[in-house]
């Protein structure tokens, strides 16, 4: 379709949700809006003895029963999630891509760490037993662009492909990413961001990080926006969903979720969470901007939540910048304090819920938090019902990304 | 016994390398049949080539991984296995 660039919007239309407190959106949504917590000890193979102990595990996922061999024994644990949580979005967006253009289909994902796991193995071969018996997948498997390879590959996409490694907030940056393929002419992305950082190696990579909660409590490990914050727990998993243009989307009668409106992205600096009061505020007040969007219009807000008093304070600190006294009124939520943070696929799944959420008019609360110590509606205990059309979702990278995006419910549907 | 591959292990090797399921028959009937049809590239060529020349401890350098046929992969291997044999 010759739609000029700049009138070719982004919509969602597909989720693929692989999170801790459920795999597929019905599972997800119906745990993320009663704000269950699945928080626990964790029970990987190696992972214990480390000063690590709470997370959020994808206990439930069976890669063999969601993946073909083939690409299992090429592949981490963190593209086994990211090629079956693809199938998820493919299939939730009814989108039959056998039957489009191969070159107008594209794929981006985000990626904080690569594939641990496997490169772990590889590595303890290579010193155990020597070079001979490193497989040669290692090569490709270990890498940050691997889950986005693996997509394309397995489903014939040879449109635009891309991998953003910008950290946790890299799970909002590959939307627009995919956004900008979508406007220089492709007709669908399959864009999002899944992590497996719950494995040995991987797991003694995040112990130099002061944000990480050492709590051995489930129930008192990741309190964001409360004076007994420490830290945060990390998560495996993530989502992927479909975007597509939307005069596309509609003539092909799919069923428009929302529209990514606007996206604004800046950098800091690792560990100095006070910087990244402006450098959040920049970010939204871009994204914001790009989206045509008045402060006042937000009517939800999932946040980063990082969970240290220093940076929940810094992000209150920065919707206030932004936002005015609408700070103090909108809805805020983390879901994620319920499943943990999957690095930079709990961007991606804060964009899936957000979608939820507008969908059902239905803010979901963040689980375990009830005494907010900053001046913010953060929603608690239990879903709030109200009338949505627009939100706001943040997200923040332990090495100093910042990113917001924008997103609404499609016209005519409110 | 032969130093020989044979489809029978190079069926075995494509499953425990590479993850692809392949009846032996099927390679016999169609030597010629393109290995990228299922899905077989040079990286798991090469894990393939790998786990022969620690099987017989000999190094195998008359290119395999670069094959694009069962039937030129076979041949190639076993004119490095049968050298000197």
């Amino acid at each position: 379709m010759n739609i000029p660039a700049a009138e070719r919007r982004t919509v969602i239309t597909g989720l693929g949700i692989i999170a801790p407190n459920g795999m597929g959106t019905d599972a997800f949504w119906k745990a993320t809006r009663e704000g269950v917590s699945v928080l626990d000890r964790i029970t990987r193979e190696g992972c214990d003895g480390y000063p690590l102990r709470v997370a959020g595990e994808v206990r439930a996922f069976d890669p063999g029963v969601m993946v073909e061999e083939r690409f299992l024994v090429q592949t981490d644990r963190f593209s086994h999630f990211a090629m079956a949580a693809a199938d998820l979005a493919l299939q939730n967006a009814q989108l039959r891509t056998e039957e489009m253009p191969a070159h107008r289909v594209g794929v981006v994902t985000a990626a904080g760490s690569g594939g641990g796991e496997f490169g772990q193995r590889e590595l303890q071969r290579l010193w155990g037993k020597g070079p001979s018996y490193v497989g040669p997948y290692q090569s490709i498997a270990w890498f940050y662009a691997a889950s986005t390879g693996q997509i394309s590959i397995r489903g014939g996409f040879k449109g635009p492909c891309g991998v953003v490694a910008s950290d946790e907030a890299g799970g909002l940056d590959a939307f627009a990413h995919a956004a900008r393929s979508i406007r220089n002419g492709a007709d669908a992305v399959v864009v999002g961001a899944t992590e497996a950082p719950l494995a040995p190696y991987s797991m003694v990579c995040q112990l130099g990080y002061p944000e990480l909660s050492r709590s051995e409590d489930p129930e008192r490990a990741y309190l964001p926006f409360t004076a007994e914050a420490c830290g945060f727990v990390p998560a495996e998993g993530g989502a992927m969903l479909v975007v597509e243009e939307e005069a596309a989307a509609r003539a092909r009668g799919a069923p428009v979720r929302a529209v990514v409106l606007g996206h604004g992205a800046t950098f800091t600096r690792s560990s100095r969470w006070d910087r990244s009061r402006e450098g959040l505020a920049r970010a939204i007040g871009a994204a914001l901007e790009r989206s045509g969007c008045a402060p006042n219009e937000i009517d939800v807000v999932f946040a980063d939540a990082l969970g240290t008093v220093e940076a929940d304070r810094a992000e209150a600190l920065a919707l206030a910048d932004v936002l005015g006294p609408r700070a103090a009124r909108v809805p805020v939520t983390a879901p994620k304090a319920g499943f943990g943070r999957a690095y930079g696929g709990a961007a991606a799944l804060d964009v899936a819920a957000a979608v939820l959420a507008l969908e059902h008019g239905t803010v979901p609360p963040t689980p375990r938090v009830t005494d907010v110590c900053h001046d913010l509606d953060l929603v608690t205990c239990r879903p709030r019902g109200v009338e949505l059309r627009t939100a706001l979702v943040l997200s923040r990278g332990l090495m100093g990304s910042n990113a917001a995006l924008v997103l609404r419910r499609p016209e005519g549907e409110i | 016994m032969s130093r020989e591959l044979t489809y029978e292990e190079l069926a075995s090797l494509m499953k425990s390398c590479t993850g692809i399921t392949m009846d032996p028959q099927r390679l016999r009937d169609d030597p010629q049949a393109p290995l990228a049809d299922i899905g077989l590239d040079s990286l798991g060529l090469l894990a393939i080539v790998s786990e022969l020349e620690k099987r017989h401890g000999v190094q195998i350098d008359s290119g395999p991984e670069a094959c694009k046929t069962p039937g030129d992969f076979v041949a190639a291997v076993n004119e490095s296995l049968t050298v000197g044999a």
